[in-house]
């Protein structure tokens, strides 16, 4: 051998036109595959998480003496599950046979939709959710007494004027509609923050791969 | 592409990309393949650089970790790979450079372990040897002693002491 390896290494390197990139044609098949393939498997697990929860939930609230919460959040959960079950269906549906930009428009179009009904069902499920926890604390264990209604009592010894509806201090109605409504109006709000806390990261590299591809077929 | 997270962030290191991708296959084809499979893989743990390294550090890391992983799958599963199939003459055009001594200098590093391969790239390519410990995950006095053995056997390999 007449020459070193750091000579012919770099010798050759300087010659030849070995280190022209091939294309990576490929690459954003590959890139939206994995983006969707990892938001499906994520909301199959954000899925069964929450059916677990709703599970889990039931004899806990019913040991703590509240089962009317976890009555309340089983139901909701599990409509929430069932419609996004749903929606999942129609995730397996979009066509894998186009190509890279058709896919993710697609997917992107589906993702729209889900969030659009998923923020109608936020507007339901967070006073729910609110209503449930009202509902557990104030009626207490089936059959026993319920602490609502001893606190009323109390409240009645205290302040005597004080105005009762159904059984409810007038204020802590009014109070309890207006978080009611808050809860509907700024629903949407609080998913999306929900939303971008688990597939926040992907949804970023979703309008990345969407907007790389678009300035590319511009500049064709 | 255009100047997206490739043009910007993988294409500056394709130079080296593409020189640990050739010593880690043996066509075109696969060089073609280990190539894509490295920016898909950059561009998908781009997220997890921390900057505690260089990006150029954590390039060459992650270029050599799927390299080696790609040629170990493909040892499991060489069916998996059609360009074992091609004709011998083809894989041999394929795999060949301009220069002819760097053609017969990547043939032997590709007669090295999967590791030392790694290890004599970023030698070759001027990394000091506490750079190339900090990419492979050891010390660099083990580095050291690992580059003299590798160079004397590719200067066995290209002498033709060794087959």
């Amino acid at each position: 051998m007449e020459k070193s390896i750091e000579t012919i290494w770099k010798e050759g390197f300087l010659r030849s036109d070995a280190l022209i990139a091939p294309k990576v044609i490929d690459l954003y098949n590959k890139k939206s595959t994995h983006i969707v393939d990892k938001f499906t498997r994520m909301f199959k697990i954000n899925l069964i998480g929450i059916v677990a929860f709703s599970i889990f939930i039931v004899p806990i609230s019913y040991l703590v003496k509240i089962p009317y919460l976890g009555i309340g959040m089983f139901i909701i959960m599990n409509i929430l599950v069932m419609i996004n079950y749903k929606l999942l269906k129609g995730l397996k549906k979009i066509d894998k046979n186009v190509n890279s930009y058709q896919y993710l428009t697609s997917f992107d179009k589906w993702m729209k939709e889900q969030i659009t009904i998923n923020t109608k069902i936020a507007r339901v499920m967070y006073p729910w959710i609110f209503i449930s926890m009202v509902a557990g604390f104030w009626f207490g264990p089936f059959g026993g007494e319920a602490p609502g209604e001893r606190l009323v009592t109390e409240l009645l010894i205290q302040f005597p004027d004080m105005v009762v509806v159904f059984g409810f201090p007038l204020y802590g109605l009014i109070g309890g509609f207006i978080i009611i409504l808050l809860l509907a109006y700024f629903a949407g709000r609080i998913y999306r923050f929900d939303l971008n806390l688990v597939y926040g990261r992907v949804l970023k590299k979703l309008e990345e791969i969407i907007t790389d591809i678009e300035s590319l077929k511009a500049t064709d | 592409m255009s100047s997206d997270f490739y043009t910007s962030s993988i294409l500056p290191y394709a130079g080296i990309i593409i020189k640990i991708c050739r010593a880690y296959t043996n066509t075109q084809e696969d060089f073609e393949d280990y190539y894509q499979e490295v920016s898909f893989q950059i561009w998908k743990s781009k997220d997890n650089f921390k900057a505690q390294s260089e990006w150029s550090t954590w390039v060459y890391r992650l270029s050599l970790n799927v390299c080696m992983t790609l040629l170990k799958k493909k040892k499991n599963n060489p069916q998996h790979f059609a360009s074992d199939y091609l004709p011998e003459e083809l894989t041999e055009d394929s795999k060949a450079f301009a220069d002819e001594s760097l053609t017969q200098l990547y043939d032997a590093i590709r007669q090295l372990s999967e590791l030392d391969r790694g290890v004599i790239l970023l030698y070759l390519e001027e990394k000091s040897y506490q750079e190339i410990a900090d990419i492979i995950g050891t010390s660099a006095n083990n580095i050291g002693v690992r580059i003299k053995r590798i160079k004397e056997r590719l200067k066995k390999i290209l002498d033709g002491k060794v087959n």
